[in-house]
Order: structure tokens, then C-alpha cells, then sequence
């Protein structure tokens, strides 16, 4: 039997004002890059504090590798960027990465080779020798992604890693985890920059005042919701209530002052947007605008972005926010 | 272990605070040279009489008494502010959630920490013991005895690793400043009561007064027994139960009187006091969510 990467069984953690998250089941495969999204104070860095070791669950296991999360031997299978830390001003960036690599337990001689290494990786470079008090809130970020891959950890947690980055920054950063993942190592990504979760992740979570709301493949989220787009010349609203009551779909004017001119004018080209299952529902709607006498100018597929898949899977929900 | 010890040695020593430490000291020390020159000054200049002997001795007491109860401050506010936040602190800054997921038991960090305060503060402390002893040599006299001034420095240092356990178990409670505002009040509550210890006896109350007095002093001193513990070093050092009858140690120094010496029973207790505040301190760290 293959053991999980990470599997936790309903994990809880619980505070006194009611905050934390609640029954946490998830199982992530090795290899596999993991996204856990949610709205700020939905319990995220909680569950990932709970699986480091640096709080203790209420109720619920969870094993890293197989190994007990808080033990020894899990640490010792992960590297961890926190959300929110600071390291020791008074060190120098490669000093900082060289006290990581000695509780790490890592060799000496490996060591010497590959924080310099690690350093030019992560856009640090000659300014590991700086101390760590003249680093912006971006080199801090670079300096913790180090500290988190110095001991060359099988598991990877990092809790919003490009958050204080630049757009540049933040290419290197999804660079440098594109090639941790083609690696073989397993990647649990915190973020709030969906495009990174879309563009890396395989599966993902979504987590709401402390609980999972929805899981699944990142491809299965995205390809359930293609929305498609025609461009219609000669439109009249009455097109579009005859369209919905003749194929029974939902079909509407797409959003955007460009559209709705159009639409408004009666006379121009407009976008009409719809759900559809398959592409032989693209054909059949294409026939009726035609056989109603209209122009089609143009057809393209929507695929919906992660991010509006996030904001209509919390939109309506009631979410106690970073202040509850 | 030694990894964290080096760690916080650096700390101490990149945060400049040794460096302040030390520069303040040698002011002090300066200060110190020209009181004890100043109280030198009118010893009768006739070697071989016993009246210039016992003269000596007490003025040398007193300049010693004086220098360790600014020393005893230093030591014991070092000792408090070098590690008051080192738990809350760092965990309010965010350096804790960075290493505490590496793989080290939280009980090796904490003694790591520990040992790295202490040793730094037990050697702060043997330099101050010693230039005290020195400065205080030059312009008058101080005992000899290796075993007597060894026990008094040892008594002397024993109250950074109290002190420190106490910081760090605080810091593993409250917030860095209300641990900080904590140590301060506890710390000042003992040499409070020290100092009430210290003059009642002079003050010539009633028996119905000094009694319940005693009681409350005797309270303070069990919950911070640093002050208890210089007073006993003190007696150690001029090796008071040989020289009581010699020199009059509380009518000639009320601030520093030696009346109420602490036994071995309340050493044994001190010993306690410290092991157990940094076992709990350990085992609250231990938990601790970060």
C-alpha cells in the first residue's frame, strides 16, 4: 500500500473564540502539488501550523510520510515557509540559512556547496552576506523559501511563499516550484494568488470558516465550468428569450460595456454567454442564431479562470474574516 | 543543543548588549574607584594597632557592600532583560514558526537558550565579583579565604540562573512586555522585602509590629529569593559568624545590614526554586501553540 504524502484525519483545532478549523480530512499523494485556497481567517495557516508541529490538534491525527505530525521524524521529512515570521536581524541572510541547515541535520561539506547555491537560486545572491535587518519584506521572502529547501525536505509547505514579491519575484518563485515538483517532491501551497495554485497545483481544497468546503482535481474544477461566447450581429432581446425557451439552457448577455451597448442599441453585434457540457451544444446554438436570420461572427470557449471559481464558491456563504 | 547555545551567544553579543553591559560597567567601575578612594581616605595610619586592622576591615565591608548592591542590580537586570522575551517575543516577531518546525525537540531549544543566558550572565557576573574585589583591594582590604569569596561568588552568580529560569518560564506565559513589566515588579517585590528586613530590626518597633512585618518579608523572600540569597553571599564573604563580634555589621550600615542571614535550609530552597521554574518553564514551552 502506498502511503500519503500527507493525510489527515479529521483534524481540529479549536480556540476559545471559536476560531481554528474542524474536522479536516485530506489525503495528498506523493509527488503531488496541493493547493489549499480559502477566504483570510478560514483556518488555512491553522491546519498547516497543526501538520509542522507548532500547534497541537484538539482532536484528529495526521501522519507526514506515515510519521506522526509534531514527531521528530515528520520534521524531518518537511520544509516550512511561514506566513507571517521574521528571522534573526542580527544574522546575516547565509548565516540564517546555515542555522537552518544545522537543525536540518545537514553534512557539513553539503551544506558549504549548497547554501550558495540556494542563495543565487532564490534571487538572494551576493547579498547573503548582508544582515538580515537590511532585507526588504521580498528578501525575507526569498530568504525563508531557502531556509525552507535547504535540507532538501520530500515535503514542501509554503503559506502565501510570493506574497511580498514582485511580479518578477513572483515568476522566479512559481519557477523555482515548477522544478521542485518536476522533483518529485510534495508541494502544499497556501495562496491567495490563484493563478500560481492554477498554474501548479493538481488538487485542491477550499476551506471556509474552518472547514473543507469543497476538494478536487484543479483540471476538474476548471473544465466542469468552459463557458462559451458568441458574437451576435443584428440582435434583438427578443433573440435571447427565444433562445433560452427553445434549448432550455441560460443563456445571457455577457457582462462588459461593450456588450451591453450593443445590446442596448438593438442594432449592433453583442456577446451572448452560456454553460455548455460539449462542444455539439456549441453547434446547435450556432444553427439557431443563424436559422433566426442573425449574424454569427465570432465563437470562443471561456474557461473559467480559479479565481471566479473561488469567488462563486464563497459568494453568499457567511465567512468570519481575519477579524471574526 | 550547541547549535542554539552558539546562537544565543551571538545574539547577545551581535545585539550589542555585552557591549553595553560592559561599557556600563566600566563607568560604574570608575565611580566605584573614587567612592572607595573617598571612603579610604580618613583610616588612622598606624599599621601594626588592632583598632587600624578592625578599621580596615569594616571600612573594606563597606566599600564591598556598596559595590555589590549596585552589583547585584546589574547582574540581576541583565539576567532579566537578556531573557525576558526570548519565548513570547520571538513568537510575536514570527522567528519561532520558522525554527520550531525543524527538527529539534522543543526541550533542547529551550535548555540551549538557557545554558547560552547563563553562561554568558555567570561570566559577566565573575567579572564583576572580581572587579569589585580588586577595586575595593586597592583602597582598602577584603578577606583572603578562597573558600569563603569562591561560596560568595558562587551565591553571588546563583542568582542568574534563577532569575533567567523565572524569565523564561514568564515568557513562555504572558507577553514579552507584560513578562518584562512582571520580572521588573517581581524582582523589585524581593529587594522590597529585603529592605524591609534589612532596617525594621533598626527601627525599633514594637514586637506586635515586627512580627507580622517578619512574616510578610519572610513571604517576599520565598517568592523571589535573590535579595535573600546576596544577603547570605555577603555573609560569606566577610565570614560573619567569625567576625560578628569584631565589627558591628548592622548598627554601622543599615541599608546593608546583616542581621537576618538566610540558612541553609532557604539555600536548599533557592536550589528548589530555580530547578522547578525551569522545569515548569520547559515543560509550558513544550505545549506551547506558536
Amino acid at each position: 500500500m502506498t502511503v500519503a504524502a500527507i493525510e489527515a484525519r479529521g483534524l481540529t483545532k479549536q480556540y476559545d473564540n471559536g476560531r481554528g478549523c474542524r474536522d479536516v480530512t485530506i489525503q495528498v499523494g506523493k509527488g503531488e502539488a496541493f493547493g489549499f485556497l480559502g477566504p483570510n481567517g478560514a483556518g488555512k495557516s491553522t491546519f498547516v501550523k497543526m501538520l509542522v508541529g507548532l500547534i497541537t490538534p484538539t482532536s484528529g491525527t495526521a501522519n507526514l510520510l506515515g510519521e506522526p505530525i509534531g514527531t521528530l521524524a515528520s520534521k524531518r521529512l518537511i520544509g516550512y515557509l511561514p506566513e507571517l515570521y521574521r528571522y534573526q536581524e542580527w544574522l546575516s541572510g547565509e548565516e540564517v540559512v546555515r542555522l537552518h541547515a544545522k537543525l536540518c541535520g545537514v553534512d557539513r561539506s553539503v551544506a558549504r556547496h549548497r547554501i550558495p547555491q540556494l542563495l543565487e537560486e532564490v534571487g538572494i545572491g551576493r547579498r547573503g552576506s548582508d544582515r538580515v535587518k537590511h532585507y526588504s519584506k521580498g528578501m525575507q521572502q526569498r530568504l525563508g523559501l531557502a531556509c525552507a529547501l535547504v535540507g532538501d525536505p520530500p515535503i514542501v509547505f509554503l503559506d502565501e511563499p510570493s506574497s511580498a514579491l514582485d511580479p518578477i519575484g513572483r515568476r522566479e518563485v512559481r519557477r523555482i516550484l515548477e522544478r521542485l515538483k518536476a522533483q518529485g517532491k510534495t508541494i502544499f501551497l497556501n495562496s491567495h494568488l490563484l493563478e500560481d495554485v492554477e498554474a501548479l497545483c493538481d488538487r485542491m481544497a477550499l476551506l471556509n470558516n474552518g472547514q473543507i468546503l469543497r476538494h478536487g482535481q484543479v483540471s476538474e474544477v476548471l473544465q466542469t465550468r468552459t463557458r462559451w461566447r458568441f458574437k451576435v450581429g443584428g440582435f434583438t432581446p427578443f433573440l435571447l428569450s427565444w433562445l433560452n425557451d427553445t434549448t432550455g439552457l441560460a443563456i445571457t448577455l455577457a457582462e462588459g460595456a461593450a456588450a451591453s451597448a450593443g445590446a442596448a442599441s438593438g442594432l449592433s453585434a453583442c456577446w451572448l454567454e452560456a454553460e455548455l457540457e460539449d462542444e455539439e451544444q456549441v453547434g446547435w446554438i450556432n444553427s439557431l442564431i443563424v436559422q433566426q436570420g442573425m449574424t454569427l461572427y465570432e465563437v470562443t470557449s471561456v474557461r473559467e479562470r480559479l479565481e471566479e471559481w473561488f469567488m462563486n464558491a464563497v459568494s453568499g456563504l457567511e465567512h468570519r474574516g481575519e477579524r471574526g | 543543543m550547541t547549535t542554539i547555545l552558539v546562537m544565543t551567544w551571538k545574539e547577545l553579543l551581535r545585539k550589542r548588549v555585552m557591549l553595553l553591559t560592559l561599557m556600563m560597567t566600566a563607568l560604574f567601575l570608575l565611580a566605584f574607584w573614587f567612592v572607595a578612594d573617598t571612603l579610604s581616605l580618613d583610616i588612622p595610619e598606624d599599621p601594626m594597632s588592632g583598632d587600624y586592622l578592625i578599621e580596615q576591615f569594616s571600612r573594606g565591608s563597606f566599600i564591598l557592600m556598596l559595590g555589590f548592591f549596585f552589583g547585584s542590580f546589574v547582574v540581576a537586570f541583565l539576567s532579566i532583560f537578556s531573557s525576558f522575551s526570548v519565548i513570547a517575543g520571538e513568537a510575536e516577531q514570527g522567528v519561532m514558526q520558522a525554527l520550531m518546525p525543524r527538527p529539534i525537540p522543543r526541550s533542547q531549544w529551550y535548555l540551549g537558550r538557557w545554558l547560552g543566558y547563563v553562561s554568558l550572565g555567570v561570566l559577566y557576573a565573575l567579572l564583576l565579583f572580581s572587579a569589585i574585589l580588586l577595586v575595593t583591594d586597592v583602597h582598602s582590604n577584603v578577606p583572603r579565604d578562597f573558600g569563603a569569596l569562591m561560596k560568595s561568588y558562587l551565591l553571588f552568580a546563583s542568582t542568574v540562573p534563577m532569575l533567567i529560569s523565572v524569565a523564561m518560564l514568564g515568557s513562555g506565559i504572558f507577553s514579552a512586555l507584560g513578562n518584562g513589566v512582571f520580572m521588573t515588579m517581581l524582582y523589585g517585590a524581593g529587594w522590597l522585602g529585603g529592605m524591609i528586613d534589612k532596617v525594621s530590626g533598626s527601627l525599633g518597633l514594637d514586637e506586635l509590629v515586627l512580627k507580622p512585618l517578619n512574616n510578610i518579608t519572610g513571604i517576599i523572600s520565598l517568592i523571589m529569593p535573590s535579595d535573600s540569597i546576596q544577603r547570605r553571599m555577603l555573609s560569606e564573604l566577610f565570614s560573619y559568624d567569625e567576625m560578628d563580634g569584631l565589627v558591628n555589621f548592622s548598627s554601622s550600615f543599615n541599608l546593608f545590614s546583616l542581621d537576618r542571614i538566610p540558612s541553609n535550609s532557604f539555600l536548599v530552597y533557592a536550589a528548589i526554586y530555580t530547578v522547578a521554574a525551569f522545569v515548569l518553564g520547559m515543560l509550558r514551552f513544550r505545549r506551547k501553540d506558536l
